[in-house]
């Protein structure tokens, strides 16, 4: 039964660039329906863990299984279809409509042409993300939160059952921070599975439901006895002049 | 709302345009008035005038229609998975090795000249995006400066083969490298039309994945599809329709990069619309320029040496617009 209750699960998995190591023989489960922060130092090997995951790149050593099914037998439809990934940054080289870059999402399901029901499914996507007001909008002329919330739209257009996103909060401000975050709540209570990679670890103390470290190329979790916001775990997470506050039952981490 | 006005007169003006440009032409006997003399009044040379409208102009105008169309498909697709405005056949090296090939074959006919320029033209693309390639990542700089060695290698080699062909042979390939289409006649046009429409066929099935290739290979991936395979299949078409129209016309330099563009400030960059619209618009426009370039002197000045003279001031343009990076 413990298998089940994990959307992903990754064993003895390691890669590693050229001559540097990044991940060594990582062992880990991410749990089914719920809400996933990835946290970590600069540097920490986050973003690479997240491309692994997504299938961009290729682990030297180890296996992933998603949903139940070995992750490198997954063809390219097969997989669009399980998971939907968010790239930390993403450059445009066309003016592309808002709408027909959201359409792209669909791609996993579309022959050669889109079809009316392609078109409805990014609608409902681009109301989902609160976009519509820009869907006739050049993509290469909004501002870099516009462009995440577009990049997140065309994700929930390709309808996966498990979301992959690098850093969704970069470029927003506070308010579409929460707006965002709680839309991730939302796509949880729905049934969906997120993992998502976080700059800040306060944001995620107050959203998340799950918390994974990366630190010296392994996952580190707080542990049983432990909460992932307790300062002393932190302590060994994030070297550095810090305290923490209580907030909801929890606490928030603040530099001094 | 203006936008399909204007696209829909490109579409409704295509055929009265193509029809009007029976009437152009160098010949003394087939005039407009005379034209319309035999057709009004059932008066004068019937036969002349028939066998200049059949035999040398209407080829003439279907393969030039063909060749426009074909260059400024496959430079928008181009275009869209190397994710670079800045490129097209010509800039690649396509043509000039689709132009090697072709000569060569004009020489020593070994292989049929659509074979031969498909090859090369193959060859060329494949040498240039090789050479741009560092760290799996393609900068924009760099396919171009890559595309301009690979064209420069294969310029030189068609010297070469020039250099030892015979006189006869070397009057006929120098003209044609030119960029001209004023030999055309039906057997060029048959030859041409199977690789070209083939070519065009495939473009304009995948036209709407031009546009998830044209997001990035990362972006394409996750949606579910193989960017290796589809730009592969891609770069063969182009390559097939580009390399076929340098083969009856030569190189005309820089109309692929123009026609997509201009289709793009028209219409914007959904391929679904651009594919079609290229077409149609680059087979119109360089029906008009080839008009020009029969009418204006007594002798006929050669299509290419038109586009290269349009093409430069609006590539320097739009590299001057576009904010390139070595990087990006």
């Amino acid at each position: 039964m413990e298998q089940l209750s994990h959307a992903i699960t990754a064993k003895s998995l390691s890669f590693g660039y050229k001559n540097t190591l990044v991940l060594d023989q990582i062992n880990m489960g991410i749990e089914a329906q719920k809400l996933t922060f990835i946290l970590g130092p600069n540097g920490s090997g986050k973003s690479t863990f997240m491309k692994i995951l997504a299938g961009l790149l290729t682990p030297q050593k180890g296996t992933i299984t998603m949903l139940g099914k070995d992750a490198s037998k997954l063809t390219y439809p097969e997989r669009s279809k399980l998971v939907g990934f968010l790239n930390q940054q993403h450059k445009a080289m066309f003016p592309f409509l808002v709408e027909d870059v959201v359409l792209t999402g669909r791609a996993g399901f579309i022959n050669f042409i889109p079809k009316e029901t392609d078109k409805a499914a990014s609608i409902q996507a681009m109301e989902k993300a609160g976009i519509m007001h820009l869907r006739h909008r050049k993509y290469t002329e909004l501002s870099g939160g516009e462009q995440q919330m577009v990049m997140i739209a065309r994700i929930l257009a390709q309808n996966p059952k498990i979301l992959l996103l690098d850093e969704p909060t970069t470029h927003l401000d506070i308010v579409n921070q929460s707006r965002l975050l709680n839309l991730l709540k939302l796509l949880v209570a729905e049934g969906l599975t997120i993992v998502a990679v976080m700059h800040d670890p306060n944001l995620a103390f107050i959203f998340g439901d799950d918390f994974l470290f990366l630190k010296d190329k392994k996952i580190i979790r707080s542990g049983e006895t432990m909460n992932a916001w307790d300062i002393e775990f932190l302590k060994t997470i994030y070297h550095g002049k810090l305290q923490s506050i209580p907030h909801n039952g929890r606490s928030l981490l603040v530099p001094y | 709302m203006k936008k399909r006005v204007i696209v829909l007169l490109i579409y409704l003006l295509s055929l009265p345009i193509v029809l009007a440009s029976l009437f152009i032409g160098p010949s003394e006997t087939a005039t407009p008035s005379a034209i319309f003399n035999l057709i009004f009044n059932n008066e004068g040379n019937t036969y002349l005038i028939k066998s200049v409208l059949f035999d040398v102009r209407l080829p003439r105008i279907l393969l030039t229609f063909l060749v426009g169309g074909s260059l400024a498909i496959s430079g928008c697709s181009i275009q869209a998975i190397f994710r670079n405005p800045l490129t097209d056949s010509y800039i690649l090296g396509l043509s000039s090795g689709a132009a090697f090939g072709a000569a060569l074959s004009l020489a020593y006919a070994f292989l049929p000249v659509q074979i031969s320029a498909f090859i090369f033209g193959l060859l060329a693309v494949g040498l240039s995006y090789f050479m741009a390639r560092k760290n799996k990542n393609v900068s924009t700089v760099s396919l171009i400066l890559s595309g301009i060695i690979v064209s420069g290698i294969f310029t030189a080699l068609l010297t070469v083969v020039q250099f030892f062909s015979d006189p006869f042979k070397l009057q006929s390939i120098v003209h044609w490298t030119m960029g001209n289409l004023h030999n055309a006649n039906w057997e060029k046009l048959q030859s041409a039309v199977l690789p070209l429409s083939a070519g065009l066929l495939v473009l304009f099935i995948y036209r709407w994945r031009l546009n998830v290739l044209a997001l990035g290979d990362d972006e394409a991936r996750t949606v579910g599809i193989n960017p290796k395979k589809d730009k592969l299949i891609i770069l063969t078409a182009a390559t097939l329709g580009a390399s076929s129209a340098v083969a009856v016309a030569g190189i005309i330099g820089l109309y692929g990069l123009i026609i997509p563009h201009m289709v793009r400030m028209i219409i914007g960059p959904d391929n679904r619309q651009s594919i079609p619209l290229n077409f149609v618009f680059g087979g119109v426009f360089l029906l008009i320029i080839d008009n020009f370039s029969r009418s204006l002197s007594g002798f006929e000045i050669p299509i290419g040496v038109f586009t290269m003279l349009l093409g430069a001031p609006f590539f320097i343009f739009l590299m001057k617009k576009t904010s390139i990076g070595w990087n990006s």
